[in-house]
């Protein structure tokens, strides 16, 4: 058991070194959700609609488009240094591999939404206080379910020729029940409105989760091996 | 209001041509790939 | 890997009953044009209705055939399987396209839109990317041991996402009301109509057997032979 955590977190901590080293697809992301805002802000027409009712949505297009870029750059990596075989020769369970992988996907994705937020304060106007905690955990719960998915077919798509058009591809789907869920906890939040309405969906994207993070968990092993 | 009994007959007829095209089509596709899988 | 027999005689007996469900569909089109009542406040539009909700079930029914056997082929790593989830995958897209082609024509005369966010059209929607996902998956695998796990997992994460999707685009429906049901006029459907969508339904099943039969043979053939048509 704890040899399984330790390579995981190995995995997760190589992963992380090296995007650190680098910060190529940090900056991208990031530049990325930035361009996303602003573009949204200009292709609205102020008079039709408010910022308020478009501020859920572009919010979640937001992060759901920067995960998916997030997800790509996962195993790019391996696949121009063909390290992936190398590491799958490692006698290492499989499902250790992908928790680290999973781990450092998420630990990516999850800084991309923290600095995307802000900047979504900053374009949007919208007013956080009181909902910002609910914000923040929302986010949490929708994020950790697709990237799960992400992250296993990052795992099939690096081995395609078209991978950056085949992972958005099959992820998509994945994305419906997150991003609806988040959306409208999100869209009550900044309304103000209280916890209670609020509980049935964010169990619903918890439940989410749970299924997908395990399912993915179990189907790592079988994905690999022949 | 009930409707007019012609009016939009041609949806309803674009339709049901669409699906016989579509379902008749593909069987078409797969009759044709067996007779030429058979010839070999 | 199946003998040339086998394959030929799937392909054989499964273009008999596409032949059969043909047929039935040309009954079909009669029974709903000639003999079944006109819908009073939709008009003749209505009828679209018999040969579009059909189509959603055996694209539905098709996708948990692809999820079963995806799962099964990763137990039992028997390749007939992932040829059998191959091959209702691809039926699947048809009757996929089927509804989402009729849908629009039905949606346009009758609630002036040509598409409407309901359940049934957004559900099958999805169906038809999960579908096209798994085949372009496939086609840009070349090994076929990889081939056949790959998309057996993402058949298997498919089937467990139709739920989820189910649950929330019906709960958001019934937050966002939207003027557009795509039902027919009464909560309950009168006999003769019920009678007449019962009938087409079997005809679909009837084709979606057929259809998948005759491409499971198809694609026997192709491996045995190892032709540019094996994927």
């Amino acid at each position: 058991m704890g040899e399984f955590f330790r390579v995981a977190l190995a995995v997760a901590a190589k992963d992380l070194r090296v995007e650190h080293r680098s910060k190529t697809a940090l900056v991208s992301a990031i530049a990325f959700a930035a361009l996303v805002l602003v573009i949204f802000n200009f292709a609205r027409d102020a008079a039709a609609v408010s910022r308020e009712a478009l501020a859920p949505s572009v919010l979640w297009i937001t992060f759901s488009f920067s995960g998916v870029i997030a997800l790509n750059r996962s195993f790019a990596l391996e696949r121009e240094n063909a390290a992936l075989d190398g590491l799958l020769l490692a006698p290492v369970s499989r499902s250790a591999l992908f928790l680290g992988k999973y781990l450092a996907n998420l630990a990516f994705v999850f800084t991309v939404e923290a600095v995307a937020l802000p900047l979504f304060v900053l374009f949007f106007g919208v007013d956080l206080t009181g909902s910002l905690g609910g914000i923040v955990l929302t986010a949490v719960l929708a994020t950790t379910g697709f990237v799960a998915v992400g992250t296993v077919f990052a795992a099939m798509t690096v081995r395609t020729r078209f991978a950056e058009l085949m992972l958005p591809l099959l992820v998509l789907p994945f994305l419906l029940p997150p991003v609806i869920g988040a959306v409208q906890v999100t869209a009550r939040l900044l309304a103000g409105r209280p916890l209670s309405e609020i509980a049935g969906w964010l169990r619903i994207l918890g439940f989410y989760d749970l299924v997908f993070v395990t399912l993915c968990l179990l189907l790592f092993p079988p994905l690999m091996d022949e | 209001m009930p409707a007019d009994p012609n009016a939009n007959a041609g949806y309803m007829i674009a339709a049901y041509i669409v699906t016989a095209v579509i379902l008749g089509g593909y069987a078409l596709a797969l009759w044709r790939k067996a007779k030429g899988a058979g010839r070999r | 890997m199946t003998e040339t027999p086998a394959g030929r005689r799937a392909t054989r007996r499964g273009l008999g009953i596409v032949a059969l469900g043909l047929l039935g569909l040309a009954g079909v089109y009669v029974l709903a044009l000639r003999y079944t009542p006109m819908e009073r406040f939709q008009g003749l539009p209505q009828k679209i209705f018999y040969v579009h909700v059909p189509a959603a079930w055996s694209a539905m029914l098709a996708f948990s055939l692809v999820g079963i056997a995806s799962a099964l082929y990763l137990w039992l790593r028997d390749p007939r399987l992932d040829l059998f989830a191959e091959s209702a995958a691809e039926v699947g897209l048809i009757f996929s396209m089927v509804m989402l082609t009729t849908g629009p024509l039905w949606g346009r005369p009758v609630w002036n839109t040509w598409w409407t966010w309901d359940a049934r059209l957004t559900f099958t929607l999805i169906l038809f990317f999960l579908f096209l996902g798994y085949r372009a998956l496939r086609g840009a695998l070349q090994d076929p041991g990889e081939r056949a796990r790959f998309s057996a997992v993402v058949g298997i994460l498919g089937l467990v996402l139709v739920p989820f999707v189910h649950l929330t685009v019906y709960l958001f429906r019934t937050l966002h009301p939207q003027p557009i049901v795509l039902k027919p006029s009464s909560p309950s459907l009168p006999g003769e109509m019920l009678r007449t969508l019962l009938v087409s339904v079997g005809v679909y099943t009837v084709l979606l057997l057929g259809f998948v039969m005759t491409r499971y043979g198809l694609g026997a053939q192709a491996r045995l032979e190892g032709g540019e048509d094996a994927r």
